[in-house]
Order: structure tokens, then sequence, then C-alpha cells
């Protein structure tokens, strides 16, 4: 299963305790649950293993990382005592998958990038509290697609 | 002691936790460009293409719904879409779609990558398709989608992140998936999508972006790009005289965002194209800055341009000219009418582009003016730096994106008018690839405006008004009972009297209309269908009403049944 380089959150935002739940707010500031980038196959799919903590109402890692756009299999473990939910968006439908407490379970969505996508337990205020993480999406879109004209400046 | 994981039951397809029933019945399989071509004689119940026909009217020959009963027309059914989890423009979603019906089915588009088709005489969802949209998408103007197109089995559409897909008219699956622009370059795509022959036209958005716009054709069967026009020249092709040296041409703008209308006689298409890039400073692009605000007839077969007129040269007030152009025909002539955002009514010849009319629509317009001969002079626009400048009308035009209608048999076109003015001063930026490029301030008026539904003869003479206290944002239909439909912002959808403008009927749908209305009729029933959702560029078209209700559902009207 994929592990995944995480990276530390900002210090700032710790030291306050936006990352964490019932401190400085009720819930969690979204995604300030670490970030991880998905594995690639050899055929090219790519995977993750995101968790849900006992009682800190976030993914972790909330931000996923592919390196381009495709197919992407998620395996949830919710480690929390209460149940909650996954609905993550996909080309076609959402994919949407019920967590109960200590449980696990795989996800398979399609996104098209480049750009970013929110999923999230959409049960009770589980979003509100902090239960949403991103799944981005880096890279261009095919050549055949770009506008006829010299590279552009970018911010 | 370590416990062991549970499995969660599988994961599933959100739709599935519905009632939806999983599939249409196969209705689209023999849409044909033949029956496109014939739509509105030879199928009246149906509304089988974006205008209902390809002349760009939206005029319908059903009449069960007439100037003596419309008094008594009520809700048949609802459709409520809603949101879901976090989506692009959270603020801005709209529900600005055409509803097409085929044989008993709608097929139908809402925000956010969102296509349905649903029972078209119960109103009960057969299936959904739901493309992933990427939240940090360029959006100019907000979360929409103007519809689908159908045909040879299947639903066409072009996605927010510049996606074209062509999906299983039955079941909604994904049939290809082809690339249309760049979304790292501020493309995006919310036009609805015209079949002609075998090909499927889609043009492009993000006028705001500094893009380079296009209008693509796309084979039918297999998503491959057949061709592609540019609506901004390279140096050295036709209309680069009009861009001066350097990089302007590059970020030119152009776009092609509202579906085209089509002469299948001459295989012309009639597109509209966008505000040139930057909107509102002019001194970075002197010269006419072809083919912008402009009307470009281009062959259906090749995507070559045959001819253009150019409805505001060098626009500095954001006169996008993308919307309808009508065709009709005149004393044996063939004509196509158009209402452009500057406030002015053209009639054009389609066979050559030749002006035959030109006439105000909006009762403030000082901007500039436009004569009899076409010679337009600009009169106020932002040109120093930081000094502001109000203008009339604003920058979503005397009519904006919605749409007009023609009804041949009172030979009236009905207009859905706007009168805002706006304040604006030039604020020059450099350009940056997928950062909005206005080179401007803008602050749309939020009091002293109104609007109408008005009524012009085919000389462009305005034959009857129906006033309203505010500008009048949503596509107007007209049918062969004598009525026009118009959506109000404040909610109320209107019937008028299409000889007279009284308003004959209301009802008050709970949100703003910014969509446009069809009609159909199932088992001789006629109904009228309108999504009504408010929001999109509110604070462009009426920032008055920016705090109003922010629905999301499809009305579907009809005469109790006997």
């Amino acid at each position: 299963m994929a592990r995944a380089r995480e990276k530390q959150l900002s210090q700032v935002v710790s030291e306050l305790g936006l990352d964490k739940q019932n401190k400085a707010t009720i819930g969690r500031l979204l995604a300030h649950g670490g970030l991880a980038h998905a594995e690639e196959g050899a055929d090219g799919r790519m995977s993750i293993q995101i968790r849900i903590p006992e009682d800190e109402l976030t993914y972790s890692p909330s931000i996923t990382v592919m390196p381009h756009a495709g197919e992407l299999e998620i395996e949830f473990l919710n480690d929390d005592k209460n149940t909650h939910c996954a609905i993550v968006p996909s080309n076609g439908d959402y994919q949407w998958i019920w967590l109960p407490n200590h449980s696990r379970g795989k996800v398979s969505v399609t996104l098209d990038g480049p750009g970013y996508y929110w999923y999230s337990s959409n049960v009770g205020n589980d979003e509100g509290r902090g239960l949403m993480g991103a799944i981005v999406v880096l890279g261009d879109v095919p050549e055949e697609a770009r506008l006829d004209r010299p590279a552009q400046p970018r911010p | 002691m370590t416990q062991e994981y549970m499995d969660a039951p599988a994961a599933t397809n959100f739709g599935a936790l519905s009632n939806m029933v999983g599939s249409a019945p196969p209705v689209t399989e023999d849409v044909t460009y033949q029956r496109i071509l014939n739509a509105r004689e030879g199928e009246p119940h149906n509304w089988i293409t974006y205008y209902g026909a390809y002349n760009g009217q939206r005029f319908s020959l059903l009449d069960q719904i007439n100037t003596e009963n419309v008094k008594s027309l009520a809700p048949a059914w609802v459709f409520q879409a809603g949101s879901v989890g976090f989506h692009a423009g959270p603020s801005t979603y709209s529900f600005e779609a055409t509803p097409i019906v085929v044989d008993g089915v709608m097929f139908l588009s809402g925000w956010d990558g969102w296509i349905w088709a649903l029972d078209a005489k119960t109103g009960r969802q057969l299936w959904q398709y739901k493309h992933a949209i990427p939240f940090d998408t360029s959006l100019c103007c907000g979360n929409v989608n103007r519809g689908v197109a159908v045909a040879n089995g299947k639903v066409f559409a072009a996605t927010l992140n510049a996606h074209v897909v062509a999906l299983d008219a039955e079941t909604g699956e994904k049939i290809w998936d082809t690339i249309h622009g760049d979304v790292r370059a501020g493309e995006s795509a919310t036009v609805a999508p015209l079949v002609v022959k075998d090909k499927v036209i889609v043009g492009s958005s993000g006028g705001e972006f500094g893009t380079r716009g296009h209008l693509d054709a796309y084979d039918m069967e297999t998503g491959e790009r057949v061709w592609r026009c540019y609506m901004i020249p390279k140096p050295g092709e036709p209309g680069s005289e009009t861009w001066p040296e350097g990089e302007a041409w590059q970020r030119g703008g152009g776009n092609c965002w509202v579906t085209g209308t089509y002469d299948p006689e001459l295989n012309l298409l009639y597109w509209g194209t966008g505000n040139p890039a930057p909107d509102f400073d002019g001194e970075v692009r002197e010269g006419d800055n072809l083919y912008t605000d402009s009307v470009v007839a281009v062959n259906a077969d090749d995507g070559a341009i045959q001819w253009h007129y150019q409805y505001t040269p060098h626009d500095l007030w954001d006169y996008d000219s993308n919307m309808e152009n009508i065709l009709f025909e005149k004393d044996g002539r063939k004509l196509l009418g158009h209402f452009d955002k500057n406030g002015y009514f053209f009639i054009l010849d389609r066979t050559n582009g030749d002006l035959v009319s030109v006439t105000p629509f909006v009762d403030r317009i000082d901007w500039g003016e436009i004569d009899s001969e076409g010679n337009v002079t600009p009169s106020i626009y932002p040109e120093a730096e930081g000094e502001e400048v109000h203008f009339y009308p604003g920058p979503a035009g005397g009519k904006e994106w919605t749409h007009a209608c023609y009804n041949p048999e009172t030979e009236l076109f009905y207009c859905p008018v706007q009168d805002v003015g706006a304040t604006i001063a030039r604020r020059r930026r450099e350009f940056k690839e997928g950062i909005p490029y206005w080179g401007a301030h803008v602050i749309v008026d939020a009091e002293e405006m109104k609007g109408s539904v008005s009524a012009f003869n085919t000389s462009g003479e305005e034959v009857w008004r129906w006033e309203n206290e505010i500008p009048m944002c949503a596509s107007v239909l007209t049918t062969a009972g004598d009525l026009v439909f118009a959506g109000e912002p404040s909610g109320e959808f209107n019937a008028l009297d299409a000889n007279t403008g009284e308003l004959l009927w209301q009802f008050q749908c709970g949100s703003g209309h910014h969509s446009s209305p069809t009609t159909y009729s199932v088992d001789g029933r006629q109904y009228v269908a309108v999504p009504v959702g408010w929001g999109a560029w509110v604070e462009g078209f009426l920032p008055g009403l920016m705090g109003g209700p922010h629905g999301a559902s499809l009305f579907v009207f009809a005469l109790p049944e006997e």
C-alpha cells in the first residue's frame, strides 16, 4: 500500500491550535492534516492511504497530490470511535463510502486536472469540523489542447 | 492489543443512493442532422436543439397554451438540483441551461458538470452524469453551463474545465472525452454545443483572462477535433492589421461562449465573439481588434471565415457580441437580427454581412453613437489611468447573453432589455497567464436601473414594451399561442401577450431567472420549462439583487388536465 511522504504543518497554525479540535476554533481548519504524494504503479494508476485519526475529525493526509490526471485508488482507514464517510469527486459520479468505526475501505476515482478537488464526510457537520480533504492534480493539459501562441508569463 | 479493521461497505456511485431510474428510453437514437434541420415544423412537440431550430428564433408552433387560457397555467412538476460538498464558484453557481426535450425525455445541464435525463412528463430523474470539476477552475462569471446537444444516441456537453464529453443518452455513461481548452491559460467552457451534420461545434470561454478565442468542431462519433477557427488572427493573417505589432494578439480575447445559429443553405455558422482583452484598456491594443465583438460567418465543414461584421470596433466597454444572431427572411432576403450589448439592434444581410439597419433598443446609450451607416463614434470611455467615467449601458450591456426571440407569425422580435450603467476607471496591469486581465476597476450601478421586454418589428422600430423596475436578465420564448414568456430577476415567470405586451399570467418561482425557457408537449399536453437559479455574474448585470435568493430548480408548467 502506498506510503507517502508527509510534511509538517505550518508552525503558526499549529501554535494557535487551528490544526486541533476544540482549541482555537470549535473544529479544525480545513486541509490541515498533512500532505502526501500518491504513488504511481506500473500501470499508471495512483494510490494513497488516508486515515481518520481518533478524535481529530480530519483526513490524514488532508492533501493528496497526484502527479498527473488519471485514476486514483484511495484506501480510507477510520481510526476514530465514530462513524464517518467520504464523498469523493470522480468523472461520472461522486464515489461514496460509509466508514464505520475502525473500518477500512477503498474508493477509485478518475480526475482530469490540473487543479484541485475537495472531498468530505457529508454527514452531520463533519465537513465544518474538519473532515474535508483536497486532491491536487499536477501537470498541464496536453500540447494539442493548448492555445496556439508563444509561451506566456505566469504569476 | 491491536484491533483488526472491519471492512467498510463497498463504495458506490452517489447517484445510486437516490430513486432515479438509471436509464432512459432510446429516444435520441434516430435524432439526425435531417431531423434537426426540420425541427420546428417536423416535430414541434420537441425542442431538440439549443434554440429549438437552427435559425435561433426560439419560437414554438405549440399553441395549446394561449392568450385565452394562460391564466390557468400552473406547475406540473419541479426538479430540485441542490448542491453537494465544496464546488467551484460556491457563491456564483447559476442555473442557466436550455432544457432539451426529445419524445418525452428531457436532457438538462446544471452547474459544475451536472447533466441529467428526466422524464419530461413527470419530472422523475432517469439518470445523471457528474463531471468532476476542479475547485480552482478560472471563472469570470460564475459556475454555469448553458445546455447540451443530442444526436445519434448521444448527449454532448462542454464541461467547466474545458472538456467536451459525449454520453450514452440511454445510460449517461461517458463515450468519449476530449480536452477542449487549457485551464492553466484561464480557459473554461460554458457553451451549449451545436450539432451540425456529423460534427459537434463548441466555442471557448475565458475572455476575462486574456486567452485567444476559438471555435472548434469535433467528430460526433470519435471526439476527434476536425477543425479549429481562432477568432484572433496571427500576424500576417487577414485581420491581423487591426492589431498592433507585439504581443497583444496573443491575449486578444474574442471568445465564443454562446451557441451560434446556422443556415444550412449557405452552410454558414453565425457565431458571436466576445470582448477584446484587456477589456477596458485599449491603449495596449490599438486598432479595431478583429474578430472581437463580431458576428463571424464560418463554413461549417472546414471552419473557414467567410465574412464578419464587427458590432463594436476597438471595444472599451466590455460589449461582447456573443449573443444570438437570429435568422429570418424579409422580402426574399436572407437576414439576421442581433441585439448587441452596445444597445443597438442590428439587421444584416446574412449572405455577405452587409448592414441593413441599425437602431437603438435601450433608452440610455451614452458610450457613443452608431449612425444609420454603421459608423461608430465613441464618446465616453476609460482612458486616463485611475480616472472614473460613467456610461450607459454598463458592461452587462443593453441585453446580456440571454436570448431574444422572433415570432414569424407576429413578425416581431422580443428582447429582454437591461438599462443600467456603470462606473469604470482604467487600471493598467501586466498580463499574466491565468490571472484576470481587465485593465480597470468596475462598479456597476445598483440604483437608477430599469428594464423591459420590448418588441421590435423587422425595421427595428419598437412596437410595444412591458416595463419593469429592474433589468430583465433571462432569455425570452415565443409561441404560436401568441405568447412571450419572460422570467424576472426577482423570481416571477411571466406570460405576455405577443401582440400587445399585456401581462397575462405570472408565477413567483422563488429565485431569479437567468436561463432559457423552452416548451414541448408529451401525450398531447403542452409544457413550459424554465430553470430557475439566481447567480453567475450578478455583480456585473444586476448588483442591486446580489442578495437575492439563490435557487436551483427547474419549474415545468402546464394547463390543468381535464
